[in-house]
């Protein structure tokens, strides 16, 4: 009777005594896989990190509307509820000459006193319109902002439509790149891996024939050489994380202005758990494949 | 168990051109008009029409490329007859899908010439293979290797490397991973082909004892020496026919 437990212990003995047999070319794979990784891991943190942004930028995304100065009270409570009745937006606030002062005042720096150096809070007031989350991209902000002209007190209009487009077509740009650059290093890194694994079979081939002898089935032959290839794929995964990690902490703080210019003001992170999990099963995937494109062209009659 | 040719309701092989007889359901292994090419026009093995019964110890004889290794690999499902067909422990080889053919091994032992060990591994890694590929646990199997080792004589020689065995030492390694898993049958191809004549015997010794437990063993050699001292049942090959089918002496004729 086959005991899975004892197949289990088998396998993994045998996978792990392959790669102490072949130790160079183990670490070729596991450093490929690591590089590739390392390469397409920067990409995906600069995706993540852009895609932050503008989570974060969209919780905020609204349009300023700037009221003519004059109107009452009553004026602008009126000007604010039909501001709130228009699609897409979420809610609507409304901001004094007074409270856009100190906003100014708390932005600029407690030194400056713009009142006092031109005589009179020249600031005028404002409803700032949030917007629904569907309702945050370039053209529904347009939309917004054009209904919102044309409500009788708004004198002008402003919007981040235009620097929200940009930001879009930049992470596009940086995504396209991380996924074109993933597709051709994993073919590269699945042609190196199925190359080292091929060697190992080759060098096995005595003891496969044996093996096959008294009566191990393909399968049973093949597994130690997939799971051999899957830790391959792990272990460079693990390297590249720590690799990234080590780059993250000591070398990207060296790069405070390009930071800025694309992060903003945004404090970079590191992968979170499930994407370092997707890290690391995108390794194991890649060393898993290379080792079967490896035993299925070795086992070819 | 040695049985005789021409008993009643049996039939045993028959040189090229004789008429098959009755074959019985005892046999490990029945070869039905079996031929076997590698090229075209060119017979490893032509019209063989053979059978082994359980328990029975066969010799297979006859000049280098008579087709004694092409019949044993054909036993053992390493190769598919031309044409005719092989039943081995009940199953059709000629139709045995490949997924079949490690289960079919499990049941056959075999002993090659070159001894086949691995030379990285121990010699009680080398036997424990054989008990790997059926899943067995690694303290029972450690167990049975000792066992087993220790029936060859070699149970003190097992954290040793193959390569520092003596030939007949690790002829006996070979048969000690043969025999692991019990099998039906044995098929040993010049088994003592690289040993001197004190070796030969006592590596035929524990071959043929092999068979006086039960199970069926076919020995391919030359070795004439060893088919006068054991005396039972030889077929005789040439060209790829069954020249002679000689029964052990004082079997049932």
């Amino acid at each position: 009777m086959i005991r899975p437990l004892a197949r289990v212990v088998y396998f993994a003995r045998t996978a792990l005594r392959g790669i102490a047999a072949t130790p160079g070319t183990a670490l070729v794979a596991t450093g490929t896989i690591a590089v590739a990784l390392v390469l397409v891991g920067a990409f995906g943190l600069l995706v993540i990190n852009m895609q932050e942004l503008l989570h974060r930028v969209g919780d905020a995304v609204q349009v300023t509307a700037f009221l003519e100065q004059g109107l009452g009270d009553a004026e602008r409570e009126a000007l604010r509820q039909r501001a709130a009745a228009l699609e897409g937006v979420a809610q609507v606030h409304l901001v004094s000459e007074d409270e856009a002062l100190i906003r100014f005042r708390n932005g600029v720096g407690r030194g400056f006193a713009l009142d006092e150096a031109l005589g009179s809070n020249p600031l005028p007031a404002s409803l700032e319109l949030t917007l629904v989350e569907q309702a945050q991209t370039a053209a529904a902000l347009e939309r917004v902002a054009q209904a919102v002209s044309a409500l009788p007190g708004v004198v002008d209009i402003a919007t981040g439509a235009d620097w929200i487009e940009g930001y879009l077509r930049a992470l596009a740009l940086v995504r396209g790149l991380a996924i074109g650059l993933g597709v051709i290093l994993a073919l590269a890194t699945t042609l190196i891996v199925s190359n080292t694994i091929r060697l190992a079979v080759l060098s096995r081939r005595d003891e496969l024939s044996i093996l096959t002898l008294v009566g191990a089935s393909r399968a049973f032959v093949n597994t130690p050489f997939l799971i051999e290839g899957a830790l391959q794929g792990a272990a460079g995964a693990a390297f590249a994380w720590l690799l990234l990690y080590a780059l993250f902490r000591l070398v990207l703080p060296g790069f405070e202005f390009g930071l800025e210019l694309v992060l903003g003001g945004l404090a970079p992170r590191f992968f979170d758990p499930v994407e370092t999990a997707w890290l690391c099963g995108g390794g194991t995937a890649l060393g898993l494949l290379g080792s079967a494109i490896a035993v299925a062209s070795e086992s070819r009659p | 168990m040695s049985a005789g040719v021409g008993r009643p309701g049996r039939w045993r092989g028959h040189p090229a051109g004789a008429s098959p007889r009755p074959v019985s359901g005892e046999a490990a292994a029945q070869l039905f008009h079996v031929s076997k090419s590698y090229l075209a026009g060119t017979y490893a093995l032509r019209d063989v029409t053979l059978e082994f019964a359980r328990g029975e110890l066969v010799f297979l004889t006859g000049p280098s490329g008579a087709g004694k290794t092409s019949l044993l690999r054909l036993l053992f499902a390493a190769e598919r007859p031309s044409e005719g067909q092989i039943v081995v422990l009940g199953r059709n080889v000629s139709r045995l899908s490949p997924r079949s053919v490690p289960a079919l091994r499990r049941r056959i032992g075999v002993v090659f010439q070159d001894f086949k060990l691995l030379a990285r591994r121990t010699v009680e890694e080398n036997v424990a293979l054989a008990l790997d590929v059926v899943g067995t646990p690694r303290r029972a199997a450690r167990a049975r290797v000792f066992a087993i080792l220790k029936q060859v004589g070699l149970q003190h020689r097992r954290y040793q490397s193959p390569l520092s065995l003596s030939g007949g030492e690790q002829q006996r390694v070979a048969i000690a991973r043969a025999l692991i898993n019990e099998p039906e049958i044995l098929l040993a191809d010049e088994p003592t082909g690289n040993l001197d004549p004190d070796l030969t015997l006592e590596i035929m010794d524990l071959i043929a004892e092999t068979a006086t437990r039960g199970t069926t063993v076919v020995v391919a050699t030359h070795d004439q020496s060893i088919l006068q001292r054991f005396r039972k049942r030889t077929v005789r090959l040439e060209g790829g026919r069954i020249a002679e089918d000689r029964p052990a002496p004082g079997a049932g004729v």
